[in-house]
């Protein structure tokens, strides 16, 4: 009896057991792939640890596209070269003044045409070794060569020989595509390497000399020595990277070379860690020179695309600089500046009068109260806003093109109130532009004035090109009774901005002029097209200056220019800018390109300025300083940093 | 149980089989479609322009002046075919970006491709979570105010775009509060409201599917021979009902992980995450030819298995489908 009943219990707690055990892995079998997707997130998050805090923290809207300072050509990307790869001379930021840079010491022969730089001994690369000028060879062969399709090797064929020996390899590139092989495309290559050596007017003596001759002179070739796309690479890291391709024969590059462990610079930073849109960390380049001018040892620049999102990073906090503030309502937050500035007025135009910097004054005063700012700042760029005309003799078609004749482009420019246009549809108080050099940006060019509003001036010259209203139908037409084609104004749907505009002239012209027109919105791709196609009449463009010359801007309206939208050719213009080049004394070919500038503008009128570009940036001048406010606005990265806490009020 | 994993391995050979072919279809198609983008992608949009000889020849080089030649050129290259013929140095080499020429797209691959994973599994839990708990709760108490609740949230989980949730979320969370930060990847803290907020259509549908599971359910036979049976209510939802309700949820779930995987790039531009969402939405936009084929062509391989993989556990759960 006791047994059975032992023998019952213990068969009782086996079928528990049992029952529990069953339980147990029916239940694991649930949570299991739970918990394993749990643990492989946390896995995967611990790879992923955040880098530690940085001095500096910069929000980029786009990350660099590259780091090859022979290849970029975006500003944020050319920003971020000009402390990563020093060139043999710097821009100062706060004034644009060349200052040595790997060259302690230049000169410049009589006749301008040969600038010998003396390269500084204690110039290293952040491996450690020396700067040499072979290293500038190297990068300005790189850039001259069609093979590594530079977008500004246009800059460097003033370099006597260039423009041939670019233009011969390019020619040798063509056939060499037609056949070949390894053998072929070697002894082109060692023709091509010989061709430099002996035919470009680039001389390295010594390691430490450097020799330049040019084919004319250039006024501004140190402004160029200070462009990222003159700094050096640091020729036996890249060398690595390249090989001959045995079926076209080009020198290719692979671009391993510009990655966080690879990437050697000879500039204040190095960036140690790059993720794609992401981030990018610079750590101070123990071996640069002079490592004393360098403020921040660390910076972080992050990329968020979304114009929002990177506002709201700015505002929690997270970021010392948003260096493109995007949002539509940047307008409101602009205002509300002017409200915080407009009841300190009296401390700012006393501390102006002293010759303070606007940022030191706004920053030691009191903080802003609701509905006042002053952690953002609006800033005239060194970009101009324009639409262009269609210069060309026909359109694609072949129909008469009615912007070839300068007094109808006169009579379109004449009726656009522009500062309308700035009050009500573009909103950040830009200046006004009637050229296209914005004023003060190079030292010693004279304000140029161009057409302003005038409205029955505009009719006048309409009438003068032979189109008047003749019928009293509101449209004008011709003496034979055709009427003015109806205008093709052309932009990109990138951004609202250049819809808005397009409208607005729109109905300043048809207002003004009594001509038909309409506004056709493209995609950004497609609008380009367009453009490169001149299937347009009037398109929206627009344009930042490279360099500090009048030339960066002027050159756009030469005959044949790559970025010459318009198609506008004329001979006595080109004329006019090749004698202004011929002059040797820098102020009197300023003047010359002065009076260049005014006669485009007064009398050919192939394009119609509308205002400088207005960047604003988010930063608080309480709490970070070295921003300069120079018209060029190159900011120097080096000489960014936080205010110490001692210092804040 | 031998004529389950039979029939499992069949599944898996047959699924294996047709793969290539799969991808090979949708390989043709986007590259039809990419092609088809005007524009050369060598260009800047609003950068200096080269001299032509400059762009023909970059044209050139990456084969854009040729679709045949880029096509087979391509597929050998990511296929490995090429490698395995010793034309390529590379397997599954899926090119340079044509836009970012200091990355190739494996590497754009490499960096996106985990932090989108991360984020679209982190929103699946998350959507699994509340969907469960949501659904569970409204199919129990139907027509209660509980349930109504619910599925109102669950209305408003599905209607309201993730660029309005996500940024109201940013506003409140990151910058009043100051709870999290705003943007960027590394750390629990970073993924918190971006999971969050694409997870929530997935919660919502989730919830509508569990709780028609539950109420269908809970009126069914064996429930009511369980109530009989004297269990508690709690435990013969979950235990009984549940297991059934949660079959639709499972075999939603493969589309709905791929889904969030790859149609995360909304959520992914609010909050900054450096995703291949994102980086493929930018790819179709400056026709980058090769980041965008690259993508298409590891996430339709990634779909399929998804989908397997799904099928696998179905039949598991399910014996009906042994």
């Amino acid at each position: 009896m006791g047994a059975n009943r032992r023998e019952q219990t213990t068969r009782c707690t086996r079928r528990k057991a049992h029952a529990l055990l069953a339980a147990t892995v029916h239940t694991v079998r649930l949570i299991a792939p739970i918990l394993a997707l749990v643990l492989a997130l946390l896995a995967a998050l611990s790879f992923d640890a955040p880098l530690p805090p940085a001095d500096l923290v910069i929000v980029e809207r786009s990350d660099c596209f590259t780091l090859d300072p022979q290849r970029m050509s975006y500003q944020h990307e050319l920003r971020r070269a000009r402390v990563l790869f020093e060139g043999l001379v710097n821009l100062r930021a706060s004034d644009c003044a060349i200052i040595p840079g790997v060259a302690e010491r230049w000169e410049v022969s009589s006749d301008g045409l040969v600038y010998t730089f003396y390269l500084r001994a204690d110039a290293k690369w952040s491996n450690g070794e020396p700067v040499t000028s072979h290293d500038f060879a190297y990068a300005w062969r790189r850039a001259i060569l069609p093979d590594t399709a530079a977008d500004y090797s246009g800059l460097f064929l003033s370099i006597r020989g260039a423009k041939r020996f670019f233009e011969a390899r390019s020619a040798q590139l063509i056939t060499l595509a037609k056949g070949c092989d390894a053998q072929i495309a070697a002894d082109a290559w060692s023709a091509t390497e010989t061709d430099f050596r002996r035919n470009v007017g680039i001389n390295t003596p010594d390691d430490h000399t450097f020799i330049v001759s040019l084919d004319h002179p250039v006024h501004y070739f140190l402004d160029l020595c200070a462009f990222p796309c003159f700094s050096p690479v640091p020729a036996a890291t890249v060398e690595q990277f390249v090989s001959l391709d045995p079926q076209s024969g080009r020198v290719s590059q692979r671009h391993g070379w510009t990655k966080p462990g690879a990437i050697v610079t000879n500039g204040a930073y190095v960036p140690t860690v790059w993720r794609y849109k992401r981030d990018m960390r610079l750590e101070q380049n123990p071996y640069y020179w002079n490592q004393s001018a360098v403020r921040a040892k660390s910076i972080d620049c992050r990329t968020i695309e979304n114009a929002n999102t990177a506002v709201l990073s700015y505002e929690s906090g997270a970021a010392d600089w948003l260096t493109d503030l995007g949002p539509e309502y940047k307008t409101e937050m602009l205002a509300q500046r002017r409200t915080y500035l407009e009841r300190f007025k009296g401390d700012v135009d006393a501390g102006l009068a002293h010759g303070e910097l606007l940022d030191e004054i706004v920053g030691a005063l009191p903080p802003p109260r609701s509905g006042e700012r002053r952690d953002l700042r609006g800033f005239d760029a060194f970009g101009t806003d324009f639409f262009s005309f269609n210069c060309r003799d026909a359109m694609p078609g072949g129909a008469v093109n009615v912007f070839h004749d300068k007094r109808v482009r006169r009579a379109f420019a004449l009726a656009v109130d522009k500062q309308a246009l700035i009050d009500r549809v573009t909103r950040l108080g830009e200046r006004v532009a009637s050229t296209l050099v914005p004023p003060g940006s190079i030292t010693d060019y004279p304000i140029v004035e161009g057409l302003g509003y005038d409205s029955t001036r505009a009719r006048a010259e309409l009438a003068a090109a032979g189109y008047e209203d003749r019928d009293g139908d509101g449209i004008v037409e011709n003496a034979k009774g055709e009427k003015f084609p109806t205008v093709d104004i052309l932009y990109s749907t990138a951004s609202p901005r250049y819809q808005n505009l397009a409208m607005a002239m729109r109905d300043m012209w048809r207002r003004e002029l009594r001509v038909a027109a309409e506004c056709r919105g493209k995609d950004a791709k497609l609008y380009k097209e367009d453009l490169k196609k001149g299937n347009f009449m009037i398109a929206r463009g627009g344009w930042y200056g490279d360099y500090g010359d009048p030339t960066t801007w002027l050159d756009l309206q030469r005959t044949g220019n790559g970025n010459n939208d318009r198609g506008y050719s004329n001979p006595e213009f080109d004329a006019m800018l090749d004698a202004a080049d011929a002059e040797l004394d820098p102020k009197a070919r300023l003047a010359k390109l002065a009076a260049c500038e005014k006669w485009l503008f007064t009398e050919e009128s192939p394009l119609l300025p509308l205002c400088n570009y207005v960047t604003v940036y988010m930063y608080d001048p309480s709490k970070v300083t070295g921003m300069t406010d120079h018209p060029r606005l190159e900011q120097d990265l080096s000489i960014l940093t936080r205010r110490t806490q001692q210092a804040t009020p | 149980m031998s004529t389950q994993s039979t029939s499992v391995v069949a599944l898996i050979a047959r699924r294996l089989v047709q793969l290539p072919f799969i991808v090979l279809a949708v390989y043709t198609l986007t590259f039809l479609l990419a092609w088809s983008i005007p524009g050369n992608p060598l260009e800047n949009p609003d950068g200096r322009r080269p001299p032509a000889e400059i762009v023909e020849a970059m044209k050139k080089q990456y084969k854009l002046d040729d679709p045949v030649a880029f096509y087979f050129d391509y597929l050998g290259k990511a296929t490995s075919i090429s490698w395995v013929l010793g034309y390529s140095d590379q397997p599954f080499d899926l090119g340079p970006s044509l836009k970012q020429p200091d990355w190739t797209v494996n590497e754009i691959l490499a960096t996106g491709l985990p932090v989108s994973m991360t984020l679209g599994l982190s929103a699946m839990l998350i959507a699994l979570t509340i969907g469960l708990t949501a659904g569970v709760i409204g199919g129990l108490n139907p027509g209660s105010p509980l349930d109504g609740f619910t599925q109102l949230l669950a209305i408003i989980g599905i209607s309201l775009p993730s660029f309005v949730i996500g940024s109201a979320m940013l506003m409140l969370f990151a910058v009043k509060l100051g709870l999290f930060p705003v943007g960027g990847w590394g750390g629990v803290s970073y993924i918190v409201l971006p999971a969050f907020t694409l997870s929530l259509p997935f919660a919502a549908y989730i919830s509508r599917l569990v709780r028609f599971g539950m109420i269908e359910e809970m009126s069914a036979d064996h429930i009511r021979t369980a109530r009989a049976k004297g269990l508690p209510r709690w435990k013969v939802a979950l235990k009984h009902a549940l297991k059934n309700a949660f079959l639709p949820v499972l075999s939603y779930l493969g589309p709905a992980t791929a889904v969030a995987l790859t149609g995360s790039f909304v959520v992914e531009k609010v909050f900054a995450v450096p995703g291949i969402g994102q980086h493929f939405v930018d790819g179709v936009l400056g026709k980058d030819i090769t980041l965008v084929m690259g993508v298409v062509l590891v996430y339709s391989t990634l779909m399929v298995v998804f989908n397997l993989v799904v099928d696998v556990m179905y039949r598991f759960v399910d014996p009906r489908l042994g």
